[in-house]
């Protein structure tokens, strides 16, 4: 690939950070050293020390877990979301940009209705409708995030299709559908990718952020946006359980953005 | 007034270079002087290292190029100095117009503003004074209303009025010399003669030199001074036109002059008893226009091609030769008329041979695609004639797996053609097949496309602005002028 020719300190720094953290929360998913939700009343709000590696909660509960779990709670939410928004996204885009007119038209004004609305509200009608369990969030975020993929795979389709090529592959007889995904959809790819590092940022910080305001992923499961809105109240006695999500959640973002740096160069 | 001594440019980190034919050096210690008020051309094929002298002088080099040698413009030596005097000394007394007038102005400032912008950098006029220079360099550059000129965009301007902008912008200051690198390739030829009629009038009138680097011999030949022949990077001769053109004395040179098109072609005339390959009755071609109009660009077209013909097709650049190119490809739904092909899968070889390939894909996949979708092939079959194809355009089977970034220009217009002609397809239209190509190349492809013609027995509408390749390629000329076609004696 192009992308690694030559030394891109960016895409380099964050591929290792992503690698490390996807690598903690497999981990995670099959390992931890206790069990997240457990409650411990003798254990309650201990500094980080050998037994408990992050310290412990108001519960008693082992932070090092909890941040595995919610890690993967996180994970799995993000990537779902983007996945489906992307799907969703390249579809739309792929056709209302190929094709135009009056169809275009249409799906591109509801994509503007769409994002006329801010997303964490929208999220909260989307909720109230479906209700709160993780697959539903998911469903949620990723309907929100299918015009931001479709409006940049629109973009590139009208591009695209003025070229020569597509004309040179109309007259070997490809139809629309092959046009679309097989001779324009491969040049769409370093848009798209940009596309989809910066989507899952925007869904990880959605997900957390719908957490922490307690319309996301709900109690007993573990997540790290709510864990920083229990750990709220506890910030001066005990700061190490706001700094582990936080610092986890930092490091995510840092990660891709780096990544979406690095292709850019 | 300029003086080279032992100009080297060379490209030291680049690991990635893609042709093999091109050496690290780009600029072989090449030496030559320029006087007030001449005009010098330089001329090469791409990779001559022409237009990295130019860029030399201009201090324009690539960040990734190294240079050595000297460039005493005025009695100061341009490579000694820093940055911001060298900055000071190129835009008041040195300027440069560009080849692509399309790219080399901003599309959302207006033309007023882009102009005005030099005067702001290098002098202290105020507003009302700025003004009235603009539009009076404007003026000299031959355009018209330049009031109104003034607060349009780039692209509400013609090619050709774009060029003139940019002759304006760089004339501006007055500066002693004038770089212009290939500044009319991208025009056609009656376009590119009023510039260059311009240009040499502003270097009578201003006694402004000029550097003139072109790929066209050609051009040049009424045009300047004095003429450099630059070839691999060193300076093969220097003359004045009347001994380049009439006593070249290296192999080179000579060859550089055989492959102008000539301009002289028996005609074959026994078309009667021919099979037609494509009729077109009552054709009128529409162009949709934003709003729901449409604009009529062909008005009642009615010819046929025949077996065996290479027909060619002339007009103004924006005169509708694409549109009526793409109407009888099918390309182009709003038409209405007649059009009836005699041969199966009419195909066309494009004028941009960069965008005319799929960027993502390699020539394999892409001379293999027309195969796949015709299902009747197995996929060894499908690769043996895609190699056979490669072969019979000169390129080996190597070439499969590149990308068409991989190759030159002249590599992937051969690609093309090989596109055009997998399906066994008996009609082609060339569209500009070779404009975007150096002459020695230019040459190459136009044998080849003839070759093949004979070979195959083929059929081309030939799409070319430049007459002296029309002349040399096309039995027939078909002229379209406002939108009708005149079927040329």
């Amino acid at each position: 690939m192009r992308y690694f020719g030559k030394k891109n300190t960016a895409l380099t720094a964050g591929i290792l950070i992503s690698a490390v953290l996807f690598a903690v929360m497999l981990i995670g998913v099959f390992y931890t050293p206790y069990e997240s939700s457990k409650m411990n009343g003798a254990e309650k709000f201990m500094a980080p020390c050998a037994r408990h590696l992050m310290g412990t909660d108001n519960f008693g509960r082992d932070i090092f877990s909890r941040v595995l779990e919610g890690l993967g709670t996180t994970f799995f939410v993000a990537v779902s979301v983007t996945l489906f928004g992307s799907l969703f996204g390249v579809l739309l885009g792929a056709i209302t940009g190929y094709f135009g007119g009056i169809l275009d038209e249409i799906l591109m004004r509801m994509n503007d209705a769409l994002v006329a609305f801010p997303s964490i509200l929208l999220a909260l009608v989307f909720i109230s409708i479906l209700g709160n369990k993780v697959y539903q969030i998911i469903l949620a975020l990723g309907i929100i995030f299918i015009p931001s993929f479709a409006r940049i795979v629109r973009g590139e389709f009208i591009r695209q299709k003025e070229l020569d090529y597509v004309k040179s592959a109309r007259l070997m007889g490809a139809g629309h559908f092959r046009i679309m995904f097989f001779h324009i959809l491969p040049n769409t790819l370093p848009a798209l990718l940009s596309a989809i590092t910066v989507g899952f940022n925007n869904a990880v910080l959605a997900e957390a952020g719908m957490s922490y305001l307690g319309i996301g992923v709900q109690p007993p499961d573990a997540s790290l946006g709510r864990m920083l809105a229990e750990a709220q109240g506890y910030l001066f006695s005990a700061p190490w359980y706001a700094l582990y999500p936080g610092v986890v959640i930092i490091l995510l973002i840092l990660g891709f953005s780096l990544i979406n740096e690095g292709l850019g160069a | 007034m300029l003086e080279v001594r032992n100009l080297t440019v060379s490209f030291p980190d680049e690991t990635e270079r893609i042709e093999a034919e091109s050496v690290n050096k780009a600029v072989k210690g090449i030496s030559f002087s320029m006087k007030r008020g001449e005009i010098l051309a330089v001329i090469g094929e791409s990779g001559s290292g022409k237009s990295m002298t130019a860029l030399s002088i201009a201090g324009l080099l690539p960040e990734t190029a190294a240079s050595s040698g000297q460039i005493i413009f005025d009695g100061s030596d341009l490579m000694s100095l820093t940055k911001k005097e060298r900055r000071i000394i190129q835009g008041r007394d040195i300027s440069m117009i560009f080849q692509e007038p399309m790219t080399s102005l901003n599309p959302v400032m207006k033309v007023g503003k882009q102009v005005e912008e030099v005067l702001l950098l290098h002098t202290d006029l105020d507003k009302a004074e700025r003004k009235r220079v603009v539009l009076q360099a404007l003026e000299d550059a031959g355009l018209e209303q330049p009031e109104k000129l003034f607060y349009s965009y780039p692209h509400q301007l013609s090619g050709g009025m774009r060029q003139r902008v940019m002759i304006a912008m760089a004339m501006i200051l007055q500066p002693q010399l004038m770089i212009a690198d290939e500044p009319t390739t991208a025009l056609d030829r009656r376009i590119q003669d009023q510039i260059l009629t311009l240009l040499k009038e502003i270097n009578e009138k201003k006694q402004m030199g000029i550097l003139f680097i072109s790929h066209n011999l050609e051009v040049v030949k009424d045009f300047c001074d004095r003429i450099l022949v630059m070839y691999e990077g060193e300076l093969v001769e220097e003359g004045t036109p009347e001994e380049i053109f009439h006593h070249p004395e290296k192999e080179y040179t000579k060859r550089l002059l055989a492959s102008i098109p000539e301009g002289k072609k028996e005609r074959s005339t026994d078309q009667i008893d021919r099979k037609k390959v494509l009729l077109v009755e009552h054709l009128n071609v529409y162009y949709p226009e934003k709003g729901g109009g449409r604009k009529q660009v062909i008005f009642d077209a009615n010819f046929a091609i025949y077996e065996r013909e290479i027909v060619g097709l002339v007009g103004d650049s924006g005169g509708g030769k694409s549109s009526l190119s793409k109407a009888i490809l099918g390309l182009n739904i709003c038409t209405d008329g007649l059009i009836q092909h005699y041969t199966e899968y009419p195909q066309m070889v494009f004028q941009d041979p960069y965008g005319s390939l799929n960027p993502v894909r390699s020539i394999g996949w892409i001379l293999e695609e027309p195969l796949r979708i015709q299902r009747k092939l197995t996929k060894k079959e499908r690769r043996e004639q895609v190699q056979d194809i490669l072969k019979r355009v000169g390129l080996d089977r190597t070439y499969m797996d590149r990308r068409p970034s991989e190759l030159s220009g002249g590599q992937r217009q051969r690609v093309g053609i090989a596109l055009a002609l997998i399906l066994k397809s008996r009609f082609i239209i060339a569209d500009e097949p070779v404009s975007a190509l150096d002459v020695t190349i230019q040459a190459q492809i136009l044998s080849l496309l003839k070759e093949l013609g004979r070979e195959y027995g083929l059929s081309y509408l030939f799409i070319s602005h430049d007459m002296a390749v029309i002349h040399e390629m096309c039995d027939r000329i078909l002229r379209l002028e406002d939108g009708r076609i005149y079927e040329e004696k």
